[in-house]
């Protein structure tokens, strides 16, 4: 984690909360920087002297602060966050220490007074003057959002970008951190000209059709043995596409229906397409997965679509592999309704060996299939019919082409490519065009069509030239004054809104109203947010801020070891992430209290990770859906979400450190100082610590000097979590390396066990808690405000695409307390922040 | 012009198992000829042979058993100093490259040692400290030479990385940064790598006629970003500065390409490389990065790149140790390497990662080019490397480096011992001088690495 220098942030959990009290001081609004330094100079620097220069000066400096040289010019001076610190441990009690001599309250009074006014003053002068960046680039999910509407047509268009970097607070949307590189300039030309390519079409035939249908699985052509890492496949279904087109959206239909008997769930189907002859065996990617809910003898018809482009096709040339079809394969696997592949001990699923085979050097027949009812159905799935069509179209010239090319006979060139560039231009732009604007890019076309064969591979070249404009690759916010604030634009507001709710452009009304006028009429702009809300589009955002916020995508990074859970199925990991995602879209959707993210009674998952947590509630399909919880499952909040308890732990043992930091950081916004150099980690395999609980190792960890006082203020918040193993399990005893135990231990000895989990500890505020649920009762009952702030803040920073600064915190004030009062209701905070001044205002 | 070592067209390299067309290495075998006029001014050019320069980093350091410790032939560092040393199991698949190679203890960046213990990936090629808060970073010693030897190939350089793009700051995933201190995004996948390497024909007309459209379409862009910097606030100009910059950089991709236009790319055969490996699989991954570094080098598209084996960030190269039946998590390994059987554990993979190396190196050797048909290698320096010693520790960087013998790093077969006050930067300051450039400083250096 980056975290910046916030060396004096230590063990501040409840630090923030005192704030509110004193952010507005009497005396602020009067304060100037003479007036200020005036006092500096008389009053606080001997106060400063007499009660903290023996610590934290020229003799030693503890934590590096030195107050005899922090300079007091908090706008020009380079220890602006020191200050903010020195007020946070202030207000909270904690400095000066216990032991050391103690202000008078007239004295604290007057630090603090001095401080907040100190900071006020800066903070009005250093949020104009320092300049926020607000003019961003759109990010990689934001950039293929944007072209996927602007063009009409799903294609994967991100997909040669650069990953972009998170920023301090975790987000992938800051303006700051994104950057631009040459490199990056020439993918986002590639992508365009990509794009432009499939959308709009040369003159000419509409392309041949592809269609193929069967009834029967082609078995047979599949590689049978092992080779290049690859496993051989068994699909119960295949479908032979040769020839097959290289581009162009695919239409799939499979009419198929279940045999499901008593006491059995919904089978599956797992659909995947693609072919890469001679180097891996058949690699292919995923089509879709569905539960197949019809009965066989009712048979419904499934639908999958895709683009031929994004899946892995075989060269235009052999090159000698050692598989000679070069077409696409189809392929359908069974599944039953937690994952198991259904296959039979009965049924064939290719042929034998040709040459030198005997049946036993089969290695494709399966030595155990899933065991036969010995009477009655088995659970099964039965293919009708497969048909594909590629491409499929609705109509030539395709809709993405006839959306700014009108096919006419003859009319000038230029005129057409001025009428299709003046629409394209301001939907790209996301604004009007001028007529300058369009001149230019006029000039570009005749230049352009001077070396193309025709019209529209011309105008294609000069779309591209907008799809690599700043106007069309940032997102724009001109000023007119380059120091004082101004009201953002209707047309700046529309994509303030649309990219902080949907991550994507605005769509027609809300371009409509900005080029009418009416967006910023607080009524309109309040309806629009709520038709915003209730539009599907928002679960973009759901889904974007939770993984943001919660940090999922640090479950991709954690390799669960098999040693120690043999059963976990990586698939989990998917649903956990959505199980997180899950429980913010039905708190925005329900319209309920954010206090639910830390304690309830139900959370979101499918049939897999009910299983996994084994809970009485299980949903039937794969599908997510809402479940109850009853309190002896230990699942409600997110703190019991497997994606948390997953993602912050080293995919062995439980991990108390990371986990208390992310609370810290994500839950209550006080995340610890990064740890110093050279301090080795919490090692659970060190000798001289096994045998010891988690919770003795960390005392032993404690023991040492420079480590004791960080983790004083942060193993708390993790100890009450050791009941949760790394999948998220709850157990009594630590979890433990079963392969290697297994081995030595005798056979009859039962399932290894670690130590016995003591989840008991004291919070940095002396609170004592046993666990998990005297943890949230906890945060429910003393953090909540302290959380509300944190969830304000992310979501401003987040909304707003930057770190937020000092002249942030009325702003936080005011939306904290609104929230709070409301309920903690996810989606009041949504409109009181999109309709505040800050969102407004550039 | 029938000399033995010059190919037919479409000669099958068997080393290289690469099918490859003629141009270029006739182009090669007159030294640099086939650089159109308007670059091969450039240094480097004028008949002579390509000099080059690789450098490597994997993350969270080595195993450091001491002497006594039965342990030992685990540690990373040879035994012995001088000329009187052994290599240990970790690096003993270099053992027949000895003649090409000289391994380094107690080299450093002095300036990176306050930083903490896993932040100093950003910093290997670097040397510098990252700037406060904004952690801004320095030029990158390959974008040093790039800069201003790169301008002789087709692609001045070529940055790489098992987890590709940038990745946060403190936990990057490129080695590469700009002269302005900017990281330089990283590809990572074996078949993008190759699309940018041998995708473009770009003889043919139609992408004559796209490359002049580029030049046009970034003219325009450039103009229309002029023009919006000035309706922006002082932030957002500098946002946009450094797109100005990128698109500058893309106009002189665009120049070059254009005087490239004339020469034919090589034509390298896709099936001889594994570009469908990726990171599940680090055997046939890193295999298919090493292939790819030894394919551009021999066709000569660049002469200088990086390669990123993995991050200190928890990413995807995390789990390569698990190929090797090692515990998947190379964090926890490095971590456990001052443990009972840490050494081992993590040694053995260490080791695996020397495998690679010295197929790559071996690679370069058995390849002859030019008039006497000395082997790449020898006008090729590979750094290789890690920016802890034992994990979290910023001192003692496990290096070495190989090849050169005809840049004048003639002195191999050694393991040079230093203090901990030199600076690795020397070592940099005698790469870049045996590339040709007059380099006296670079970073925080001292003048030359004594004994190179």
């Amino acid at each position: 984690m980056a975290a910046g220098p916030l060396p004096l942030s230590i063990g501040l959990g409840i630090a923030m909360l005192c704030l509110s009290n004193t952010i507005t001081p009497t005396h602020a609004d009067d304060a100037t920087p003479e007036s200020l330094q005036a006092t500096y100079d008389g009053e606080i620097r001997p106060l400063l002297k007499a009660l903290c220069f023996e610590c934290h000066g020229p003799d030693k400096a503890k934590a590096d602060i030195r107050f005899d040289t922090l300079d007091p010019d908090l706008v020009h001076g380079p220890d602006a966050e020191t200050w903010l610190d020195t007020l946070d441990q202030l207000n909270a009690g904690e400095m000066p220490p216990s032991k050391a001599t103690q202000p008078t309250s007239e004295q604290r009074n007057h630090l603090t007074d001095w401080l907040t006014a100190s900071l006020r003053t800066a903070a009005e002068t250093k949020r104009f003057a320092d300049g926020r960046v607000v003019t961003r680039r759109l990010t990689r999910y934001e950039y293929a959002n944007t072209l996927r509407d602007l063009l009409g047509i799903e294609l994967d268009f991100a997909r040669e970008l650069p990953p972009d970097p998170a920023s301090p607070e975790g987000f992938l949307n800051n303006g700051n951190t994104l950057e631009m590189s040459g490199t990056q300039v020439e993918t986002y030309l590639a992508a365009a000209r990509k794009a432009l390519a499939v959308a709009i079409v040369d003159p000419g035939e509409a392309p041949a059709i592809h269609r193929y249908e069967a009834a029967q699985t082609n078995i047979g052509k599949l590689p049978r043995s092992n080779a290049g890492g690859a496993k051989p496949v068994n699909p119960e279904f295949v479908l032979d596409i040769d020839p097959f087109p290289r581009t162009g959206e695919f239409l799939l239909r499979i009419r198929a229906g279940s045999v499901i008997p008593e006491g059995e769930d919904f089978p599956r189907m797992r659909v995947s397409l693609g072919n890469v002859p001679g180097i891996i065996h058949v690699p292919r990617k995923l089509v879709g997965e569905v539960d197949v809910i019809a009965a066989a003898d009712q048979p419904a018809t499934y639908e999958f679509r895709g683009r031929m482009e994004d899946f892995p096709q075989p060269g235009d040339r052999s090159f000698g592999g050692n598989v000679a079809f070069h077409g696409m394969l189809l392929m359908i696997d069974f599944l039953d309704a937690d994952g198991a592949e259904l296959r039979y001990a009965d049924r064939t699923y290719s042929d034998p060996p040709a040459k030198k085979g005997n049946a036993n050097q089969n290695k494709n027949a399966p030595s155990k299939g899933r065991p036969i009812p010995e009477s009655g159905p088995r659970l099964d799935i039965v293919i009708d019919s497969v048909t594909f069509e590629a491409p499929h179209l609705v109509s030539w010239p395709p809709p993405s082409h006839t959306r700014w090319l009108v096919p006419t006979v003859g009319g000038e060139e230029k005129e057409r490519a001025r009428q299709a560039l003046e629409r394209f231009a301001s939907r790209a732009f996301r604004r009007p065009v001028n007529e300058e604007e369009i001149s230019r890019y006029l000039d570009l076309f005749e230049a352009v069509r001077k070396r193309e064969p025709h019209f529209v591979a011309a105008i294609r070249e000069t779309f591209a030239a907008v799809l690599v404009s700043p106007h069309f690759l940032y997102r724009v916010e001109t000023r007119t004054d380059p120091v004082e604030s101004e009201t953002v634009t209707d047309h700046e507001l529309a994509s303030r809104l649309s990219y902080f709710l949907w991550s994507a452009p605005p769509d027609g009304r809300l371009t409509e109203l900005a080029d009418r006028g009416e967006l910023l009429a607080p009524e309109i702009l309040r309806e629009e947010i709520e038709r915003m809300l209730d539009d599907r589009r928002t679960l973009e955002f759901v889904n974007r801020f939770a993984d943001q916020w919660f940090d999922l995508d640090a479950l991709e990074r954690v390799a669960v070891n098999p040693e120690f859970y043999p059963d976990f199925d990586d698939s989990l990991k998917e649903a956990m992430r959505e199980e997180t995602r899950g429980v913010l879209r039905e708190i925005l959707l329900g319209d309920l209290s954010c206090l639910e993210l830390l304690d309830t009674n139900w959370t979101v998952a499918n049939r897999a990770l009910a299983t996994h947590y084994e809970l009485a509630d299980r949903p039937r399909t794969s599908a997510f859906q809402r479940v109850s919880l009853s309190p002896e499952e230990k699942r409600g909040g997110v703190l019991a979400h497997g994606a948390f308890l997953l993602a912050q732990s080293d995919g062995q043992m439980p991990h108390p450190i990371k986990r208390a930091v992310w609370i810290r950081d994500r839950l209550l916004d006080s995340p610890p100082a990064s740890p110093p150099a050279e301090v080795p980690e919490l090692d659970p395999e060190n000798p001289d610590l096994a045998g010891l609980s988690l919770k003795d190792q960390l005392a032993a960890h404690r023991e040492k000097e420079s480590c004791r006082d960080c983790h004083l203020g942060l193993d708390p918040w993790g100890i009450p979590l050791e009941h949760f193993d790394a999948t998220g399990l709850w157990g009594t005893h630590s979890p433990v390396r079963i392969k290697t135990t297994r081995k030595d231990s005798p056979p009859d000895a039962g399932p290894p066990r670690g130590p016995l989990v003591d989840a008991a500890t004291v919070l940095p505020d002396g609170t004592e808690v046993t666990g998990l649920d005297s943890l949230k009762d906890y945060l429910l009952a003393e953090q909540r405000e302290a959380f509300a702030r944190s969830l304000v803040k992310r979501l401003m920073g987040y909304s707003l695409g930057r770190s937020l600064d000092f002249g942030d915190r009325e702003a936080v004030e005011a939306l904290t307390a609104d929230f709070v009062e409301n309920d903690f209701r996810l989606r009041h905070l949504i409109v009181a922040l999109a309709t505040s001044e800050s969102f407004r205002t550039k | 012009m029938n000399k033995p070592w010059h190919l037919d067209r479409r000669t099958l390299l068997r080393g290289a198992g690469v099918s490859l067309a003629l141009p270029w290495l006739e182009g090669m075998s007159r030294g640099l000829g086939a650089a159109p006029a308007s670059t091969s001014a450039a240094a480097g050019g004028g008949g002579e042979l390509p000099r080059r320069l690789c450098a490597i980093l994997f993350p969270y350091g080595v195993a450091l058993p001491k002497d006594d410790d039965p342990a030992r032939e685990w540690g990373w560092f040879p035994t012995g100093e001088g000329r009187d040393y052994q290599l240990t199991k970790v690096l003993q698949p270099l053992e027949g490259l000895k003649d090409d190679v000289t391994v380094f203890g107690g080299l450093s960046h002095p300036r990176c040692r306050s930083m903490n213990g896993h932040d100093t990936g950003d910093t290997f090629l670097t040397g510098n400290n990252l700037a406060p808060v904004t952690y801004r970073n320095t030029i990158s010693l390959d974008q040093y030479a790039a800069d201003r030897l790169g301008q002789a190939t087709r692609i001045p350089s070529l940055t790489l990385s098992t987890d590709g793009g940038i990745g946060p700051r403190t936990r990057a995933t490129t080695l590469s940064y700009t002269a302005k201190g900017q990281p330089i995004p990283a590809l990572s996948d074996p078949k993008l790598i190759f699309h940018r390497l041998f995708g473009q024909d770009s003889s043919s007309r139609s992408d004559r006629a796209k490359l002049e459209n580029s030049g046009s379409i970034l003219d325009l862009v450039l103009d229309q970003s002029k023009s919006l910097q000035r309706n922006l606030g002082a932030a957002d100009q500098r946002k946009l500065d450094e797109f100005e910059t990128s698109v500058r950089d893309v106009e002189q991709r665009v120049e070059r390409s254009r005087a490239w236009l004339s020469v034919p790319l090589p034509e390298v055969d896709p099936g001889s490389i594994a570009l469908e490996a990726n990171p599940d699989g680090p055997r046939d991954y890193i295999g298919a990065i090493y292939d790819l570094m030894f394919l551009a080098y021999q066709t000569d598209l660049t002469r200088f790149s990086t390669y990123q084996v993995g991050s200190y960030g928890p990413t995807l190269a995390r789990t390569f140790p698990g190929c090797l039946g090692l515990n998947p998590n190379w964090h926890s390994l490095a971590h456990a390497a001052g443990k009972k059987g840490g050494p081992e554990n993590i040694g053995k993979f260490d080791r695996f990662l020397a495998e690679n190396l010295a197929r790559f190196l071996q690679r370069l050797k058995d390849t002859p080019e030019g008039e006497d048909g000395s082997p790449m290698l020898d006008r090729t320096l590979v750094l290789y490397g890690s920016s802890n010693s034992r994990t979290h520790q910023n001192v003692n960087y496990p290096l070495l480096l190989a090849g050169g013998r005809g840049l004048g790093l003639t002195n191999h077969n050694q393991y040079l011992r230093f203090g901990s006050d030199t600076p690795m930067s020397n070592l940099f300051v005698s790469v870049l001088q045996a590339l040709g450039t007059e380099t006296e400083s670079f970073a925080d250096s001292t003048g030359p690495l004594a004994g190179v």
